[in-house]
């Protein structure tokens, strides 16, 4: 019953169902800061991306010089940034139906439109994987660390239960390790939510940005095949 | 360093992000670990409670044989010892009877000389009987005397007391009779001065009165009027009107037209609050009445 029990004593004496939890919530925390900068990382490359291709596409350069560029970039191994996806699947199949000349016009524009929205949705599938999981760990993970506490308590108090002198020692390890898992609930949760609301944020933002191009860049198609 | 950076996130940057959040999580429990250790080189000194030790002692039955064997050992004795006290009291007994014997013709022997001793006793006080009488006799005599001289004195006392008290009397009814001249005096000037100073006023109100031409005999007014200190009329109210509004009007502005009530001022402040705070003025086309 000396006071200096350390931390890491506590958590290697806790009980088996404790430790478990305390494994959980670990492994719990490591998958969501791995989430967090993933989703950091491919997030901040969308919108830096939004940003330098549409200057790139109002900087009045011819479209098929665009395209040309970024299937250079996709031979040097870069990887392409998700509004230029939408844009070369557009303008693909675009020139596509446009060699084809039994195709009309109204024809080749809702191919163009349809090449796009699909590649938009993949594009929004990329950005919002895995943003789930971060919700699901920030909301559960607070009640894992608290039935982690219960059952440490719990333990404590059946501990307690078998000595005949009650003093505040004989439950006081108990309770602490207890509360250790609390502590770690609320450690894995607390960035899982921020992340969460930040990214759905930013991911909103991006993904509008992604339909207000889609819609411009199908005006200036339209604007092409009428005046042809 | 841009190829590095791009082949750390070619599989979207998971394996980057992997090794970030384990490094992360590492510093995180070392940091923890550290500072938790820390706080415990400073830990408070716990108070240990002192631990109260209950025992339940199971007896041993060779114990409690030579416990019993010790008792009967005791008792044994006690008996023995009561029984030496008892033979001891009848040896005391029988000493005393012999003794008693002893002491009863002792007393006889005592008793004869006692009574002569009585009869010599019985004479001498006789004597000592009547000269106590003689002494009596003597004493009552002096307490007769300083008894009448202390009652003559109490009537000495008594008479002066008298005196003085109805000197008192006197000296107090003058007093009270100065006091009640004095008062009926000051209320005398009170009433001259509240007279001289209502007959002013009316005397100011009558001398700016313009009565109406509709005025008639038998019209009557009051007014009740409210004046400060300083003879400055606060307001006036009309109390009872006369049935003609040209002569209540009337009636009030030769109020406001007598105002200031400057005499006012030389009164002392008791009488005017008595009187002139609120007055009353009664306005009848014959003469003007307070």
């Amino acid at each position: 019953m000396n006071s200096d029990i350390s931390t890491l004593e506590l958590i290697l004496d806790a009980s088996p169902s404790e430790q478990m939890v305390f494994l959980v919530l670990l492994i719990l925390s490591v998958i969501s800061w791995v989430i967090i900068i993933q989703r950091r990382m491919v997030l901040s490359a969308a919108r830096k991306g939004v940003y330098s291709f549409e200057q790139r596409f109002w900087s009045g350069m011819d479209l098929s010089q665009l395209y040309k560029e970024g299937t250079q970039m996709q031979q040097e191994n870069l990887q392409l940034v998700g509004i230029e996806n939408i844009f070369r699947a557009g303008f693909k199949e675009f020139m596509r139906l446009r060699q084809q000349a039994s195709v009309d016009k109204e024809a080749i524009m809702e191919g163009a439109q349809r090449a796009m929205r699909v590649a938009y949705s993949r594009e929004e599938e990329k950005l919002e994987r895995h943003l789930p999981i971060l919700a699901t760990i920030g909301s559960v993970s607070p009640y894992i660390g608290l039935f982690g506490t219960v059952i440490g308590i719990m333990n404590a108090f059946l501990g307690l239960a078998s000595q005949s002198q009650a003093t505040l020692q004989v439950v006081a390890p108990g309770i602490a390790a207890a509360l250790i898992a609390t502590a770690l609930g609320l450690f894995t949760a607390i960035p899982a939510v921020v992340a969460y609301n930040r990214y759905s944020a930013t991911m909103d933002n991006v993904t509008s940005s992604y339909v207000t191009f889609s819609d411009e860049f199908s005006s200036i198609l339209h604007r092409q095949i009428h005046s042809s | 360093m841009n190829n590095f950076f791009n082949n750390l996130i070619i599989y979207n940057g998971y394996p980057l992000s992997v090794v970030l959040a384990l490094v992360m999580h590492t510093a995180v429990f070392v940091a923890v670990l550290y500072f938790q250790s820390r706080n415990e080189v400073e830990a408070l000194e716990l108070v240990q409670p002192t631990i109260i030790k209950a025992l339940f002692i199971d007896e041993n039955p060779q114990v409690r044989n030579q416990r019993l064997q010790d008792q009967r050992r005791i008792d044994l004795q006690r008996e023995r010892e009561r029984e030496q006290q008892r033979q001891a009291e009848a040896e005391r007994q029988a000493e005393a009877e012999r003794q008693e014997r002893e002491r009863q013709q002792a007393a006889e022997r005592q008793r004869r000389e006692e009574e002569q001793r009585q009869a010599a006793l019985r004479e001498r006080e006789e004597l000592e009987r009547l000269r106590e009488l003689e002494r009596e006799a003597q004493l009552r005599r002096e307490q007769e005397n300083r008894e009448n001289e202390l009652r003559q004195q109490r009537e000495r006392e008594e008479a002066e007391r008298a005196e003085r008290l109805r000197r008192e009397e006197a000296n107090r009814r003058q007093q009270q009779a100065a006091a009640e001249a004095a008062a009926a005096e000051a209320a005398r000037n009170e009433f001259e001065l509240v007279q001289s100073a209502t007959g002013l006023i009316q005397q100011l109100v009558q001398d700016n009165w313009s009565r109406p031409p509709s005025a008639r005999n038998g019209m009557r007014a009051i007014l009740q009027i409210r004046m400060l200190p300083t003879g400055e009329l606060v307001d006036v109210t009309i109390t009872q009107s006369s049935g003609d509004p040209a002569f209540d009007r009337s009636a009030e502005t030769a109020v406001f037209r007598a105002a200031p009530f400057s005499e006012l001022q030389s009164l002392p402040i008791n009488v005017f609050n008595a009187n002139f705070r609120l007055l009353s003025l009664i306005f009848e086309p014959q003469d003007l009445l307070n």
